[in-house]
């Protein structure tokens, strides 16, 4: 994946000039700022090969690594979420596990009182993480910068807070009791490898649609707001509804998030929100590179495996390691492996600069 | 009548813990743009220091003792945080740096100490009871709110009143003028990070008879810290003193008549505020632009 | 030195200020002053340092506000609208120095502009790629400015006159009445200047232009219309050749000499 990339990134820069519509080569390759430019197929074909071989992972695999790998693309929808925000809108945010939270809990309750359904489940927790981003997204978007990721965490604790002492959410005791997921009319899906196709798709789903957004016009806007936003509102743009659309856009995807993460563990608990989780899932974001969506997934890869598996050779403290990953991170990497992989063609395109 | 009163000195004793908390918080934001996110780690080693010296109970000069160590240790942990932040240039970046030393240190107390709650005891000197209006109430927590008027009479002297506080008061305005005007500002940042981050390991010895310590509950004293910044205004004294108070009384009122909801009320009223005052109740001069 | 090419007759102004004012505590940096452009002008706003030039376009441009007075566009009151909504109506500024996005390419900047205008800048349902009227226009103004060949580079890429030339093609790409330009020659290297005058002067005469310079030879070739202010009041306002012959400009400034070495000296801090 990360020569293709190079390579596709590499061509770019030595043929600037003559590109245009009709120009065979180039390919963005999922790079963040040339949405507008040819796509070659390279990237498609190591996607599908990736996606083959996600599918492929249960026929191989036992049930625990496959649980593990079910709980790692949930957590990397909440990631893709921060990315969305913090990568492409650039706005640091430790407010997504508030979100992804409102879906966990919302999915299972779903599962408790209405329906197995997973999909029902899914669209019922996209639909409630949009409303509460979009209820306690307009207090974070009038902020900008760090100020904004203060209101982040803010929010988040507070909503960590308010399933910590709600009963009718098990308060700190958390929600138990959601029976396995069903799919369109299926018997439950009782073996680990069902539901971590379902999860899968949907998590394929949801990166197709955010790598769309980013894409997209509107996806321009947002890296418009991240790069210059003074300049932004000089070119009319109103950007405190842009900045508040893919607040609540995030929102949706992080409860997407969550459902996946109940459809798993059937179980969720105020843990599954709190400060930790959207440290985490910002980590995984710096890790992975901001602005990139490959990266971040990578990074919630990374991060979920040190955490729960590498936890219990550490007695049970992952954290402590991750700690010290953030602080490495902030000093070694400023830029993420995303940032990595992208240093390589920088010279390159240095020298290129006529001055 | 008379429990609502104790409700009300209950806040009052929050409120003096939070501004000790807060204070810090907020004017190493106002003066360098750090969110320093290990301030919550902070308060919780002092709460430990407490565990470890005068978990059950004990003299006052213990009690005394502890709350010195804990603002030592305090002050070390301020001044390397305010020694790594400064070696980097990017806010995000700092903000993640004490998040990464926010979750080493909180996992080395759980190491060191156990994830089981401590409750620790008031100093057998001040651990009973007067009656104030009919009601019975711990002559620690008035000793608390006691200290919460002391402290904040002493840092409006301090900041509102002496050369060293214009100048703070100055670094939090402009601080590429103040660095112009010749005056070492580095030194005043370490200066303020170290002192912020002393009191509020204060704090955590002194709210130990009242909150205890535990894991998580750095969480909790980091958000409420945060609101109380928010609402009164970033970089500002007197804003963290009235944001402290009103956070007090909203949690401890809160608390008393709806249990359950009491963590909404933090939100409800930091989401009321912002919707009025985008700048917080009292800002600092010349940051409020930046909201 | 051209004189007025668009006749100044009557109509009805497109920018009108109002007894405009805006003071900073106690210092009057913009006082009550009076001001009308009509469609298709070239306007200039002229004075030395400290006139306050900067400070009227910014407040006419919206970016900052005004104490008191009103500013009036295409009849509509704008005086209390943010600077989003002025552009929205069709009053567009550069910067003095060339604020771009200058992570993004070439053709990004631009398009950032031309998709505000044809109202998709919110639609994620398609890859921007593939609006093709949004791509073809943001092509089409990079072509007008002579930066067809680098719409794929970053802007960061771009010389410091290439700049200024993308921003003109951003200017453009917003849809414009009024296009305000803030001191767009300074830092340009001479030829540069040239290739700048050539293509304001090639822009739509419908197209009404109000331009804060530092460079006379650059304001009398291109403006019809020429405002000076000093201490934040207007002095005079005229056609080019009568601000030059206006007694009152150089009396109030040196009492002799030229009215352009004033300026010159004025403007370039020593």
């Amino acid at each position: 994946m990360t020569a293709g990339q190079a390579r596709s990134g590499t061509e770019r820069h030595e043929a600037p000039g003559p590109a245009s519509d009709t120009a065979p080569g180039g390919g963005d390759g999922g790079r963040r700022d040339l949405a507008d430019r040819p796509v070659s197929h390279a990237p498609l074909l190591v996607a599908a090969g990736a996606a083959a071989l996600l599918v492929a992972a249960p026929l191989v695999l036992g049930p625990y690594p496959v649980t593990t790998a079910t709980r790692i693309l949930a957590f990397a929808v909440l990631v893709l979420s921060v990315d969305l925000l913090t990568g492409v809108t650039g706005l640091p945010t430790l407010g997504q596990a508030a979100y992804f939270g409102v879906g966990a809990y919302t999915a299972a309750l779903v599962g408790i009182h209405v329906t197995a359904d997973a999909a029902a489940q899914v669209i019922a927790a996209c639909v409630a993480g949009l409303i509460a981003a979009a209820v306690t997204g307009w207090i974070a978007v009038r902020a900008r910068g760090i100020v904004f990721f203060m209101l982040t965490l803010a929010i988040g604790e507070s909503v960590h807070q308010v399933a910590d002492t709600w009963s009718a959410l098990g308060a700190s005791n958390g929600l138990s009791g959601m029976p396995p997921i069903r799919l369109f009319g299926s018997p439950p899906l009782l073996a680990a490898g069902f539901v971590y196709w379902w999860v899968l798709a949907v998590a394929i789903a949801v990166f197709a649609a955010v790598t769309l957004v980013a894409r997209s016009p509107y996806g321009r806007t947002l890296r418009g707001i991240r790069d210059n936003e003074p300049r932004m509102r000089a070119l009319g743009y109103r950007t405190a509804a842009a900045r508040y659309g893919v607040f609540c856009l995030a929102g949706a995807v992080a409860g997407v998030g969550g459902a996946l993460w109940a459809a798993q563990a059937r179980f969720v608990s105020p843990g599954d929100l709190g400060f930790e989780v959207a440290a985490l899932a910002l980590l995984s974001v710096v890790i992975g590179g901001a602005g990139s969506l490959w990266g971040p997934c990578l990074g919630a890869a990374l991060v979920l495996i040190v955490r729960d598996n590498l936890s219990a050779s550490l007695g049970g403290h992952g954290p402590l390691l991750l700690g010290l990953v953030f602080i490495a991170v902030v000093f070694l990497m400023p830029r993420g492996v995303a940032g990595l992989v992208g240093a390589r063609r920088h010279p390159r395109t240095r020298t290129e600069i006529p001055s | 009548m008379a429990t609502y009163l104790v409700s009300m000195l209950n806040g009052l004793a929050m409120g003096s813990l939070l501004f000790a908390i807060a204070l810090g918080l907020s004017l190493v934001f106002g003066m360098m743009d750090v969110l320093n996110l290990a301030h919550g780690a902070v308060y919780l080693v002092g709460a430990y220091v407490a565990v470890a010296l005068v978990a059950d109970g004990g003299g006052l000069a213990v009690f005394v003792l502890a709350v010195l160590a804990a603002a030592a240790a305090g002050a070390v942990l301020g001044g390397g945080l305010a020694a790594l932040t400064r070696a980097i240039p990017h806010h995000l970046d700092q903000a993640l740096l004490t998040l990464g030393v926010a979750l080493t240190v909180a996992e080395l107390l759980s190491v060191a100490f156990g994830n089981e709650v401590h409750s620790i005891a008031a100093p057998a000197a001040v651990a009973g009871s007067v009656t104030v209006a009919g009601e019975t109430y711990p002559v620690y927590r008035l000793l608390v709110i006691g200290f919460g008027m002391v402290l904040a009479v002493a840092v409006y002297v301090l900041v509102e009143r002496s050369q060293l506080g214009s100048v703070i008061r100055a670094t939090v305005a402009d601080r590429p003028m103040v660095s112009a005007l010749g005056i070492n500002t580095g030194r005043v940042l370490v200066g303020v990070f170290g002192a912020g981050a002393a009191l509020a390991a204060v704090a955590g010895v002194l709210a130990g008879p009242i909150l205890g310590a535990q894991p998580g509950l750095d969480e909790r004293v980091l958000l409420l810290a945060l609101v109380v910044v928010v609402i009164g205004g970033l970089g500002s004294v007197r804003g963290a003193l009235l944001g402290a108070l009103v956070i007090g009384q909203v949690q401890a009122v809160g608390a008393a008549l709806v249990p359950e909801y009491a963590s909404f009320l933090i939100f409800a009223a930091m989401a009321l505020v912002l919707l009025l005052r985008p700048a917080g109740l009292l800002p600092a001069a010349g940051t409020a632009v930046r909201v | 030195m051209t004189s007025a090419t668009t006749p100044i007759s009557a109509t009805t102004p497109i920018l009108e200020l109002r007894r405009l004012t805006r003071s900073y505590g106690s210092l009057t940096a913009v006082d009550q002053v009076d001001l009308s452009v009509v469609p298709g002008e070239r306007h200039a706003l002229i004075g030395p340092n400290g006139a306050g030039k900067s400070t009227l376009f910014a407040t006419v441009a919206g970016t900052l506000r005004a104490s008191a007075g009103r500013v009036v566009f295409s009849g509509q009151d704008v005086t209390d609208l943010p600077e989003s909504e002025r552009v929205r109506r069709g009053m567009v500024r550069t910067y003095q120095h060339a604020s771009l996005f200058l992570d993004c390419s070439v053709l990004d900047n631009v398009a950032l502009a031309v998709q505000r205008a044809h109202r998709v800048a919110y639609r994620f349902d398609r890859p921007a790629r593939r609006f093709r009227a949004t791509q073809a226009a943001a092509r089409r103004h990079l072509d007008t400015v002579g930066l067809a060949g680098r719409q794929y580079d970053k802007a960061v890429a771009l010389s410091h006159g290439e700049r200024r030339q993308l921003e003109v093609a951003m200017v453009l790409a917003a849809g414009p009445e009024l296009v305000m330009f803030d001191e767009p020659t300074a830092g340009m290297s001479a030829a540069e200047t040239e290739r700048f005058v050539a293509l304001v002067q090639r822009l739509p005469q419908t197209l009404t232009i109000l331009i804060v310079e530092h460079d006379l030879d650059v304001v009398f070739r291109l403006a019809d219309r020429v405002t000076v202010l000093h201490l934040g009041r207007v002095l005079a306002s005229g056609t080019p050749p009568r601000i030059r012959a206006d007694e009152a400009v150089r009396r109030a400034y040196l009492g002799s000499a030229k009215t352009e070495d004033l300026f010159i000296d004025a403007g370039e801090p020593q």
